[in-house]
């Protein structure tokens, strides 16, 4: 005469069952049933402890106000606060449990029914506005130096702002991936809510004009940048300063000089688009923490659609709905794109959260076909830049992929673990034979770098991987490639083998190198080396490949 | 900060069989769990011979836990079990099916990529429905602590992420294990290192030279003087359309006798006994090496510390029963008694109470007294002492002893198949070497075939397999010869005189004196975990979804 015959459920579906049962005769039976028919240890578990409880418990109902809270879990507490409606009852629990276990997760259970009984006595009352100053008084001072905390409420905003970042001079993917993902949000958006909204593309930096055409082509309306030499490496403080100045030309608070444009008549952007790349990043932070929003980083989806929302603190008033229009959902991955968090910038009644910004990953979107007969306005931005926001100075900086670059040589010497006997003199002798030629320069096996030999100093600045040939270094296809004492594995092969002619010197006739080389030269490198730099230093490389090759 | 770290109830680290059981045996309590995989699929990074067991006494089997497991997942039942004892080219060969039967409900051979990929994929599907999901390219690197007490796990690619329970399922050479303090990779005596050939076959060729059906397999293993006199013994499984050959040895008799693990591949390859199985084409699909841990020595007693359970190789939970190898069914044994006991735990609203109980499990289900029998540690220990091996060595070459091998062949065969006399063998050269020549040298017959194989040198096998090169993930501390120099030859992708491999010997000159080093280039490591116990190095596993990528597995 059981309910639920365990061996019919999974033991996630019994959990909540068994513990309404409260017949420990009922219980015994299904655990009679359990172990007469599946026997799951886990299932059994769960029914001798609910009968221990409810043989225990008597006629069960624990009482809130004498209960030993250190004898109940955390689930119990949350199973028993959910029956009480009276809020002085629930602070006395959250007392002696602070008094107590102190447990985090039983105090965020008491406490928010807490705020739930206390919450439906003020229903539909509004949501009182204080200043953050007032509200958190113990704080130093919540918003010490944001000058606009309080900045707007109701204001003007329009059109997706772009930030076109450029590195190198050149115009990175992400910027036009952005432009075309702007381009197709704004169309529809225009059709959506019958406006005439643009896509603004920012330029800032030394060379910012140069990409106003390519910037067009991917999909803006208008172009606003800025130049100055002084730009011409990222640095915070001046590129944010720029980018607020523009998005605050002609509104309220414009600086001086600039409350008047004739291309933008509005507060604010509605919404702001950066790369999430390192410099963007940087920006997009300082530029929306000044114009007094939010910021989503890291999305990787964007789209535009109106927004039913409930929480108080955005609709003003407990209990009611809200819709919100032309609201910007930004789709951010959680762990590595395995679960997504959609975030919304909503203005709150007190205080407006514009622009709406978010950064994107460079790759979200896809490249868009660029279009050179699109037309679009130009503005060229005039603004002093404050000296004192170039404190910092960039002394020196390197590029990363940049260094020696083994490509268009005629000729490169490589040497290899061969050189194991005397490292020093083998890339001494690579090094003569490489000044014998034109345009030549030294290549290295990995075997050689990664070795633990010794160099002196005057040779060990070569020995480094960005000399390295192969898979996993560089590829050259000069036309003559000598590899000294280089095995030939396959994946140094891959670095070399589209060269005119390859040139081995081994002692070893078998070594994989021979399978893909033009002269195989059988000899000590430490002797050959300094034979090929006479014959090539006498114009007579050929004769001495044949004959050392013959005999 | 730490409030705003992800939390799960579970995080199972590695899909391996021990992870992949752990974790559906979670989901299917109602658990939310998430698993975390290094390589860019479960099974890239894995290596096993292999045969996966499904044992009549354990309490749970891979087939129970994903009922089409060998339907979708394996290559080919195992029918047939035979040893070889080998002398020169002399051979007795011994039918020990009776001991491959025992306690055995089944016994699949498998491909690892092919299997760990279908088991990860149920994985990922069981999980998501309990709020969680499996990740791969995630590299855990270490425990997650508050207030010294181990509550999560910190990654190279994530934050850390809390959970009430974490799973520690990464294998041999486990980080995890080695942060909570429970395992270290000292002692090359606890260990085995295991190298492998896939070699390509046709299946109507693998059924007519093993005489088998199109859905039965073989087992061979092997014995004897094959091996230059290191202790250990060869395999040979039949895949649907390959065969799995392979070596596995005691690391400290590999590193005692510097050994070289690709040569020693290569001898069993080559011997002319394999040669009616080889034919005459010879296509190696892939060369893959781990380590394994000898569970008569390594396996954890109480593998568990606060919220952290090892499952698994993690707690060197992998029995050598005389010849035959059970890694993988304990793992999954070990993985879904885990879950269990949380679950368990969790109903009883004392969630860390898991690992006290996860341990009882294991010894009330009797898995521990498989790891570590009794008997061994009564009688192999003994037979381990100098004098006493030194003694059965030199009775079992006299006289006598060889008149006694002839007499007993019949009990020999018998003794083979005894689960219980296997148990107690001591790691010596006696049971390894020793006793398999004699039987072979008195007993055996010549073997007259030709075998005209030549394997792959140590370059191309390199350079046949797949890596995503990323940073460097082993540090050389002591570049010495002396400290280092046994990862040369032990290190299954180096070798004396090999430039291409991961360790390297150098005589280097620095002001007029010469010292013998070592250098290292983890590029062509393939991550068996050798080098962390033999020398002295600072080892991790390489970051999600680097390094090598085995296709076979
Ligand atoms: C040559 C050889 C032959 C063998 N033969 C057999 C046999 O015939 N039968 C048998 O039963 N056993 C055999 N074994 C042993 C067997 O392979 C192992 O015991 C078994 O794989 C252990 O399973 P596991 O789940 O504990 O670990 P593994 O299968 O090793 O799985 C560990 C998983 O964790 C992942 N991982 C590791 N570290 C991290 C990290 N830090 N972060 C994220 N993920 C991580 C790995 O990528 C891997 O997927 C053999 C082993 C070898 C090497
Ligand atoms: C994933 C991966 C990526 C890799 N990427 C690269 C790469 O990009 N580039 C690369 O180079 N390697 C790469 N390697 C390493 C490659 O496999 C080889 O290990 C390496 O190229 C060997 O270097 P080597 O030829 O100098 O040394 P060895 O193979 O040791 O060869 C030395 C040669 O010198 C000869 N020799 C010895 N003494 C003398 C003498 N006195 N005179 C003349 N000859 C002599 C020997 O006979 C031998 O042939 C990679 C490996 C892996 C696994
Ligand atoms: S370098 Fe170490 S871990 Fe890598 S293959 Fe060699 S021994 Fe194994």
């Amino acid at each position: 005469m059981v309910e639920y015959d365990p061996t019919e459920y999974e033991i996630a579906e019994l959990g909540p069952k068994i513990k309404d049962i409260d017949d420990a005769d009922e219980l015994r039976e299904m655990l009679d049933l359990e172990e007469g028919g599946e026997d799951r240890v886990p299932v059994k578990t769960l029914i001798e402890d609910r009968i221990e409880k409810v043989e225990d418990e008597g006629d069960g109902e624990v009482d809130p106000e004498t209960v030993d809270l250190a004898s109940l879990t955390v689930a119990d507490v949350a199973n028993m606060v959910r029956d009480i409606d009276d809020a002085d009852v629930l602070r006395d629990l959250l007392e002696r449990e602070q008094a107590g276990e102190d447990r985090k997760t039983a105090k965020s259970q008491i406490e928010s029914r807490i705020e739930s009984v206390e919450g439906s006595d003020e229903e539909a009352g509004e949501v009182e506005y204080v200043p953050p100053e007032e509200k958190y008084p113990e704080l130093d001072h919540p918003t010490n130096d944001k000058q606009w905390v309080e900045g707007t409420v109701g204001a003007e905003y329009r059109d997706m702002w772009v930030y076109c970042e450029t590195q190198a001079g050149a115009l990175v993917d992400v910027s036009k991936e952005m432009l075309g993902k702007a381009r197709g949000l704004m169309d529809t958006y225009n059709e959506d809510y019958g406006e005439d909204e643009r896509v603004v593309a920012v330029l800032i930096g030394a060379d910012a004009s140069d990409h106003v055409d390519d910037v067009i082509a991917y999909g803006a309306d208008l172009v606003i940048y800025h130049e100055d030499d002084r730009l011409e490496r990222f640095r915070h403080q001046p590129y944010s300063e720029i980018f607020c100045d523009m998005a605050r030309a002609g509104g309220d608070l414009a600086a001086e000089g600039r409350e008047e444009v004739d291309w933008k008549d509005y507060h604010e952007p509605r919404y702001t688009v950066f790369p999430a790349t390192n410099n963007g990043r940087d920006l997009s932070a300082l530029v929306q923490g000044e114009l007094d929003s939010g910021l989503a980083s890291d999305c990787s989806g964007l789209y535009i659609e109106n927004a039913m929302i409930s929480n108080p603190a955005k609709v003003g008033t407990a209990g009611d709905k809200k819709e919100f229009e032309r609201v910007l959902h930004m789709k951010r991955p959680d762990f590595s794109g395995f679960e997504y968090s959609t975030i919304l910038c909503i203005d709150k009644p007190n205080r407006d959260f514009h622009p709406q910004g978010a950064s994107v990953i460079p790759g979200s979107f896809e490249l868009p076909d660029p279009d050179f007969e699109r037309e679009a306005e130009v503005v060229d931005y005039e603004m002093e830049l404050d000296d004192g926001w170039f404190q910092v100075e960039v002394e020196e900086f390197d590029r990363l992929s940049g260094g020696v670059d083994l490509t268009g040589n005629d000729v490169v010497v490589a040497v290899g673990r061969g050189i194991g006997d005397d490292p020093t003199t083998g890339i001494e002798l690579a090094l003569d034979l490489v000044d014998a030629f034109d345009e030549a320069d030294l290549g290295l096996s990995r075997g050689v770098i990664t070795s633990s030999y010794s160099f002196d100093g005057h040779v060990e600045q070569y020995v480094t991987e960005e000399r390295q040939i192969g898979e996993s270094g560089q590829e050259v296809e000069p036309d003559v490639y000598i590899a000294a004492g280089i095995s030939g594995a396959i994946q140094h092969k891959v670095g070399c083998d589209e060269s005119d002619t390859i040139i081995a010197i081994n002692t070893d006739l078998d070594a994989d190198i021979r399978d893909f080389s033009d002269y195989l030269i059988e000899g000590d490198l430490f002797e050959v080396l300094p034979r090929l730099t006479e014959a090539v230093e006498a114009g007579d490389l050929g004769a001495v490949v044949g004959e050392v090759s013959d005999d | 900060m730490t409030d705003s770290y992800e939390e799960y109830e579970a995080v199972v680290v590695g899909c391996g069989p021990g992870g992949a059981a752990a974790a559906a045996n979670l989901a299917r309590n109602g658990v939310e769990t998430l698993v975390l995989e290094r390589g860019v699929d479960a099974g890239s990074k894995n290596v096993s011979g292999g045969l996966i067991y499904a044992e009549e006494s354990a309490p749970y089997t891979i087939d129970g836990l994903f009922p089409d497991f060998r339907e979708e997942a394996t290559e080919r039942p195992v029918t047939e079990n035979y040893i070889h004892n080998v002398a020169g080219e002399k051979v007795k060969t011994f039918d020990i099916g009776d001991l491959h039967h025992h306690d055995t409900a089944w016994a699949d051979s498998v491909l690892r990529r092919k299997m760990d990929s279908w088991l990860a994929q149920q994985v990922h599907e069981r999980t998501r429905e309990t709020g969680g999901g499996l990740l791969t390219e995630v590299h855990v690197t270490g425990l997650l602590r508050e207030r010294g007490e181990i509550v999560g796990v910190t990654t190279e690619e994530l934050d850390p992420i809390k959970a009430d329970l974490i799973v520690a399922a990464d294998g041999v050479n486990s980080e995890l294990a080695r942060d909570a303090g429970l395992m270290d990779w000292e002692e090359p005596e606890e260990w085995f290192q295991g190298v492998k050939a896939v070699v390509d076959v046709d299946p109507a060729a693998i059924n007519e030279r093993f005489d088998v059906d199109a859905d039965d397999g073989a087992a061979h293993l092997f014995s004897g003087d094959l091996f230059d006199g290191v202790r250990g013994g060869g395999f040979l499984y039949t895949n649907e359309s390959s065969l799995s050959i392979g070596t596995v040895f005691h690391l400290d008799s590999l590193a005692e006798e510097e050994a070289e693990p690709h040569e020693l591949l290569d001898s069993l390859l080559t011997h002319p006994l394999m040669a009616q199985w080889l034919g005459d084409e010879y296509d190696e699909r892939e060369y893959s090496a781990k380590l394994v841990p000898d569970s008569k020595k390594a396996a954890h007693p109480s593998p568990h510390e606060d919220r952290l359970v090892l499952v698994g190789d993690a707690a060197g939970q992998m029995q050598a029963q005389g010849p035959i190898i059970k890694g993988m069914n304990h793992a999954v044994t070990a993985g879904a008694l885990a879950a269990e006991a949380f679950a368990d735990a969790r109903s009883r609203s004392e969630p860390h109470r898991a690992g006290e109980l996860y341990e009882k499990k294991l010894h009330d289900e009797g898995v521990m007294d498989k790891l570590r029998p009794t008997r061994y540690e009564v009688f192999g220990r003994l037979g381990e002492l100098g004098p006493v091996d030194d003694l059965s060595n030199s009775v079992a070459e006299s006289a006598v002893g060889r008149f006694g091998v002839r007499a007993a062949s019949g009990l020999l065969e018998r003794a083979y198949s005894s689960p219980t006399l296997v148990s107690m063998i001591p790691d010596t050269k006696l049971p390894y070497v020793t006793l398999p020549t004699v039987i072979a040298e008195e007993l055996g017959e010549r073997v007259e075939d030709e075998n005209t194989v030549s394997p792959p040198d140590l370059a191309d096998r390199i350079g046949d397999l797949t890596y995503d090169v990323g940073d460097p993930h082993i540090e050389l501390l002591d570049k010495s010869f002396e400290a280092s120099g046994t990862a040369v030859t032990a290190c299954p992708v180096s070798a004396k005189d090999f430039g291409g491999g991961c360790y390297r010997d150098e005589r280097v000159q620095t002001n007029g004196t010469e010292e013998h080093l070592v250098s290292l280039d983890t590029q062509p490591c393939v991550e068996c975990g050798t080098c962390a116990v033999v020398a002295d190095t600072e080892w991790e596993h390489p970051a999600g979804g680097k390094g090598v990528e085995f296709k076979q597995g």
